[in-house]
C-alpha cells in the first residue's frame, strides 16, 4: 500500500473520515491549550472527575425529557459548572486545595446522580448514551465543537495574562488586581464546557485524552508556555490524524487508537525529549563553557 | 328433593374447590420483559409476574439493585432466557438464597453460534417463541399442578396467536422484492429473525451494546451498503443512533424507524407485548424496504 | 511631612487571636522605616493587613488616598511556582500590570524599562532563563526588579534579605536607598539589627503591640529589646474578649 493510499485516500473517499478529522482539528485547537494550563495548575485529573460530576445534571435532564441529548447535555453542563465553580470558590476562600475540593464535590455529585437515576428505576447506562463517537459526527455536533473551539480560543486569549500570573504567583496578582478570581473561575467554566461538549461528541477517552496527553508531551520539548501550547496543539493534531489512519487500517476502535498514538508520542518524549528527557539526562554531552 | 341435593353437592364442590383457587398466586420472576410477557399470557391471573429488567431496559448490562435479591428470594419460579444473555443472574440467584426453580426458556432451541459465541436472541423467530412458550407452560404446570389445565388452555390459545403471527410475518416479507431484503441495524440481535424469514441484517457493532467500532468497520459497512445497494438503515432502542445516522447519510440509504429487539416498551410505547413488538418490527421493515 | 500611612488602633489577627494588637501611628510620606521584632511579633501580619490581604479585626489602616493596588509588596515566603515555564523577562514584566492591564501590549518602551530594571538588579543576561533555574539570591534580585517596574509610591518588603549573600544584600539595599532618594515610602521588616542601625533612620519595634517607634537610635535600646522579647507570647485560647483599647489582664 502506498503512502498516499494509507494516509490520504481514506479521507478523500469517506465523508465520515473527513468529518472526524475536522472534529480532531477543532478539539486540538481548543482542548490542547486548556490541557496545558490544567497540567501547569496540577489539575490533570479533573477531566475524569468531571466525567462523573456531570451525571446528576444529565440524570435530571433524562428525568425531564427522556433520552433527549440536548436536555441531558444542558443538564450535564449545569452540573459541571456547579461542581467546578463551587470547588473553585471553596479552594479560594478556605485553606482547602483545589484537588481536594474538586474531589469532594465530584464524588457528592456522582452519588447524587446515581441516586437520581435509580429513583427512576430504569437501568439505562445514561453516561453511555450521553457519550458520543468521533466517527458519528453529524452537522449539529460539528457545529457545536467548532463554536466551542472558537469561543474557547477567544476567551483564553482574553484571560491569558491574568491566568498565567495567577498560576505562577497568585499572591502578587491578588495584591495588584481583582482579575485573579474571575480569571480562575472563567477558566474552570471553559474546562467544563470543553469537557462536556467533548464527552457528548466524542466520549470521555478522547475528550480528556486529547487535552491532557498533548500537554504532557509538550512538557518535554519546551520551556516556555507559548512553546508548550504550540507543541501541545501539534501533538494533538498528529495523534488525531495518525489515530484515525490506524483505526482505518486495523480493527482498533477510533477513540482508543488516537489515544494510543498520543501515548506513544508521550513515551517517546519521556525518553528522547530535549527538556528533561531520560536519554538527555543519561547522556548530557559535554558541558558548555559558560 | 333430588334437585336440592344436587344443588347442595354442587355448592359443596364449589366451596370445596374454592380453597384451591383461592390459594396464593404463583410468584414468578422473569429476567426481562419479553419473557414476562410470555409468562403473563400463559399464567393469566394465577401468577404474579415480575420482570427484573423493565421495559426499555438493557438486559445485557443489567446490574441488579438489592431489591432484586428480595424479589428473587420470594419467587417460586424463575424464568431466564439462557444462551449467555443474563451474565449477571447466577450471582444474584446465589446471593439471594432463592429456592425457586429456574427454567431456561430457550431449552430445545437450535442456537446460532456455540458456547460464549452463541446469539441469545432466539425469541426473534416466532417458531422459537413457541418453544419458549411450551417450556414456560411446562414449568408452570410442574410448579402449580392444580392449575395445569388453565395453563394448557392459555398456552394453546397463545400458540395459535403465535402461529398466526408467524404467517403474518411471512406474508409481509413476501411482499418485499427479494433483492431488497437486507437492512443495516445497529444491534446484531436479529440473527434468528434473519434465519427464519430471510431478511439479511448487517450490523456495524457487535452483539452486546458496548463494543466500539473502528474506522475500518464503519468504512466497510459504508462500502457494503453502497455496493450491495442495501436500502434501509434501522435504529435500535438502546445504542448510539448518531453513528447509524451518519452511515445512512453517507450511503443514501433510507433511515427506517426503530426496531425493538431486546425488550418491550412500556404500555404507551409501540411494543408493549411480544406480538405487538414483532408486528411493529415487520411493519417498519416493509415500509422501509417495500417496492 | 504628610502621612502616607495611618494606623488607627489597628488589631490584625487570625481566628480572633490578635497578631498585631491596637497599633496606632503614622508613617510619613518618603519615610525609610524598618519594622523589627522577635519571631511571632506580627510583622508579616501587619504587612498583609497593609496591602489588603487580610482585613483588620478592629481599627483602620488609611492609605491617605493611595490605591491599595498600587503598593509594591514583596512577601517573605513567595508562593511562586518555580516550575512554571516562564522566563525571567516575562516574570519581571508582570510588574507592569497596573500599566498594561489585561490587554495592554508590552511595547518597545516597556521592554526597555524591563531591561533597565534587570540591569539595575544585576540580572542582565538572564532575560531568557526560566525562573526555576535561579539561585535564591538571583530570585530575590528578580523580585526586586519587579518592584522597580511597579514604580510604586509605597514599597513594602517583608524580610527581603533573608538567606541571601552579602553582595546581593548590599546591592538590593542600595536600591532601597535609591527609592528613598526618589521620595518613595519604603517599609521593610528586618532581623539584622546592625543593618537596621546602619541604614534605616526610623524604626518600629513591634511585639504584637508597639514597643517603641521613632528614630532608630532611640528605639533599638537594650531595654526596649528585652521588653519586646517578653511581650511575645503564644496565642492564649483562654484569653478574654478584648474591650476597646484596654487589655483586661495585665502583661506578665
Amino acid at each position: 500500500m502506498s503512502i498516499y493510499e494509507a494516509l490520504i485516500a481514506p479521507f478523500l473517499e469517506f465523508e465520515f473520515m473527513r468529518r472526524a478529522l475536522a472534529a480532531i482539528i477543532a478539539l486540538s485547537l481548543a482542548g490542547a491549550p486548556i490541557g496545558v494550563f490544567l497540567m501547569l495548575r496540577r489539575m490533570s485529573l479533573v477531566g475524569d472527575a468531571m466525567a462523573h460530576a456531570i451525571l446528576p445534571g444529565a440524570a435530571i435532564g433524562f428525568l425531564l425529557s427522556g433520552l433527549n441529548l440536548f436536555a441531558m447535555t444542558t443538564g450535564g453542563l449545569i452540573a459541571g459548572f456547579t461542581v467546578a465553580i463551587l470547588a473553585g470558590l471553596v479552594s479560594r476562600t478556605t485553606g482547602l486545595k483545589e484537588d481536594a475540593s474538586l474531589a469532594t464535590f465530584y464524588l457528592a455529585s456522582l452519588a447524587l446522580g446515581v441516586s437520581i437515576v435509580s429513583l427512576k428505576g430504569s437501568n439505562i447506562d445514561l453516561l453511555h448514551v450521553l457519550f458520543g463517537n468521533i466517527l458519528a459526527m453529524d452537522d449539529q455536533t460539528l457545529l457545536v465543537i467548532a463554536a466551542n473551539a472558537t469561543i474557547t480560543l477567544v476567551v483564553l486569549a482574553v484571560i491569558y495574562r491574568p491566568l498565567v500570573i495567577e498560576s505562577v504567583d497568585p499572591l502578587f496578582l491578588r495584591t495588584v488586581s481583582r482579575a485573579g478570581a474571575p480569571a480562575h473561575l472563567i477558566f474552570l467554566a471553559l474546562v467544563v464546557i470543553n469537557l462536556v461538549n467533548g464527552f457528548q461528541a466524542l466520549g470521555t477517552l478522547l475528550a480528556v485524552g486529547l487535552m491532557i496527553l498533548p500537554a504532557g508531551i509538550a512538557r518535554f520539548w519546551s520551556r516556555d508556555i507559548t512553546g508548550l501550547i504550540c507543541i501541545a496543539v501539534v501533538s494533538a493534531l498528529i495523534s488525531g490524524y495518525a489515530g484515525l489512519v490506524l483505526s482505518f487500517q486495523t480493527r482498533l476502535p477510533s477513540g482508543p487508537a488516537i489515544i494510543l498514538v498520543a501515548a506513544g508520542l508521550y513515551m517517546a518524549s519521556v525518553l528522547f525529549g530535549s527538556v528533561g528527557g531520560l536519554v538527555r539526562q543519561l547522556f548530557p554531552g559535554r558541558h558548555l563553557e559558560a | 328433593m333430588d334437585g336440592f341435593r344436587a344443588a347442595l353437592v354442587v355448592l359443596a364442590m364449589a366451596f370445596g374447590a374454592a380453597p384451591l383457587h383461592a390459594t396464593e398466586r404463583l410468584n414468578v420472576v422473569a429476567s426481562f420483559s419479553i419473557l414476562a410477557d410470555f409468562v403473563r399470557n400463559i399464567g393469566g391471573d394465577r401468577v404474579n409476574v415480575t420482570s427484573l429488567v423493565g421495559p426499555n431496559g438493557d438486559v445485557h448490562v443489567y446490574t441488579p439493585p438489592p431489591q432484586d435479591a428480595k424479589i428473587v428470594a420470594a419467587a417460586q419460579l424463575v424464568v431466564i432466557n439462557g444462551l449467555g444473555l443474563e451474565g449477571w443472574l447466577p450471582r444474584l440467584l446465589q446471593s439471594s438464597g432463592s429456592k425457586a426453580v429456574v427454567v431456561t426458556a430457550s431449552n430445545g432451541v437450535d442456537p446460532l453460534g456455540r458456547g460464549s459465541e452463541a446469539d441469545p436472541h432466539a425469541w426473534q423467530s416466532v417458531a422459537n417463541a413457541k418453544i419458549y412458550v411450551r417450556n414456560i407452560r411446562d414449568a408452570l404446570v410442574r410448579a402449580d399442578v392444580a392449575d395445569a389445565d388453565y395453563f394448557r388452555q392459555n398456552a394453546e390459545r397463545y400458540l395459535a396467536e403465535l402461529d398466526a403471527l408467524d404467517r403474518e410475518v411471512r406474508d409481509e416479507v413476501a411482499k418485499i422484492p427479494p433483492e431488497r431484503r437486507k437492512v443495516i441495524s445497529t444491534h446484531r440481535a436479529f440473527g434468528y429473525f434473519e434465519k427464519a424469514y430471510g431478511i439479511a441484517f448487517i450490523a456495524p457493532l457487535g452483539v452486546s451494546t458496548e463494543t466500539e467500532p473502528s474506522a475500518r468497520d464503519v468504512a466497510a459497512i459504508i462500502t457494503q451498503v453502497k455496493k450491495d445497494r442495501i436500502p434501509a438503515i434501522f435504529l435500535e432502542n438502546i445504542s448510539d443512533e448518531r453513528l447509524v445516522r451518519r452511515i445512512a447519510e453517507e450511503t443514501g440509504a433510507k433511515l427506517g424507524g426503530t426496531l425493538f429487539s431486546d425488550s418491550l416498551t412500556g404500555e404507551k410505547g409501540p411494543a408493549p407485548t411480544y406480538i405487538a413488538m414483532v408486528r411493529h418490527n415487520i411493519k417498519a421493515l416493509t415500509s422501509a424496504l417495500g417496492p | 511631612m504628610p502621612a502616607q500611612l495611618t494606623f488607627r488602633d489597628v488589631t490584625l489577627g487570625y481566628d480572633r487571636h490578635p497578631a498585631v494588637h491596637h497599633l496606632s501611628g503614622e508613617v510619613a510620606s518618603g519615610a525609610l522605616l524598618a519594622v523589627v521584632g522577635p519571631n511571632g511579633a506580627g510583622k508579616s501580619t501587619l504587612f498583609r493587613g497593609l496591602v489588603g490581604i487580610i482585613k483588620p479585626l478592629s481599627g483602620t489602616i488609611s492609605l491617605e488616598g493611595l490605591n491599595v493596588r498600587d503598593i509594591a509588596y514583596l512577601p517573605q515566603i513567595a508562593e511562586i511556582d518555580r516550575s512554571f515555564p516562564i522566563s525571567v523577562f516575562d516574570f519581571v514584566g508582570t510588574g507592569l500590570w497596573r500599566v498594561t492591564g489585561i490587554f495592554g501590549g508590552i511595547g518597545k518602551g516597556s521592554r526597555e524599562r524591563i531591561a533597565q530594571a534587570l540591569g539595575l538588579v544585576g540580572l542582565t543576561g538572564f532575560e531568557n532563563r526560566g525562573i526555576g533555574t535561579l539561585s535564591g539570591g538571583q530570585m530575590q534580585r528578580m523580585l526586586f526588579a519587579r518592584v522597580l517596574l511597579q514604580d510604586s509610591r509605597l514599597i513594602v518588603l517583608d524580610e527581603p534579605f533573608n538567606a541571601i549573600d552579602a553582595k546581593t544584600t548590599d546591592d538590593l539595599l542600595a536600591l532601597c536607598k535609591r527609592w528613598h532618594g526618589e521620595g518613595r515610602t519604603v517599609i521593610a521588616a528586618l532581623h539584622d539589627m546592625d543593618l537596621v542601625r546602619a541604614n534605616f533612620p526610623e524604626t518600629l519595634l513591634l511585639a504584637r503591640e508597639q514597643v517603641a517607634w521613632g528614630a532608630t537610635a532611640d528605639v533599638l535600646t537594650a531595654d526596649n529589646l528585652a521588653e519586646a522579647r517578653r511581650m511575645c507570647e503564644a496565642f492564649d485560647d483562654s484569653a478574654a474578649a478584648c474591650a476597646d483599647g484596654v487589655r483586661q489582664s495585665q502583661a506578665a
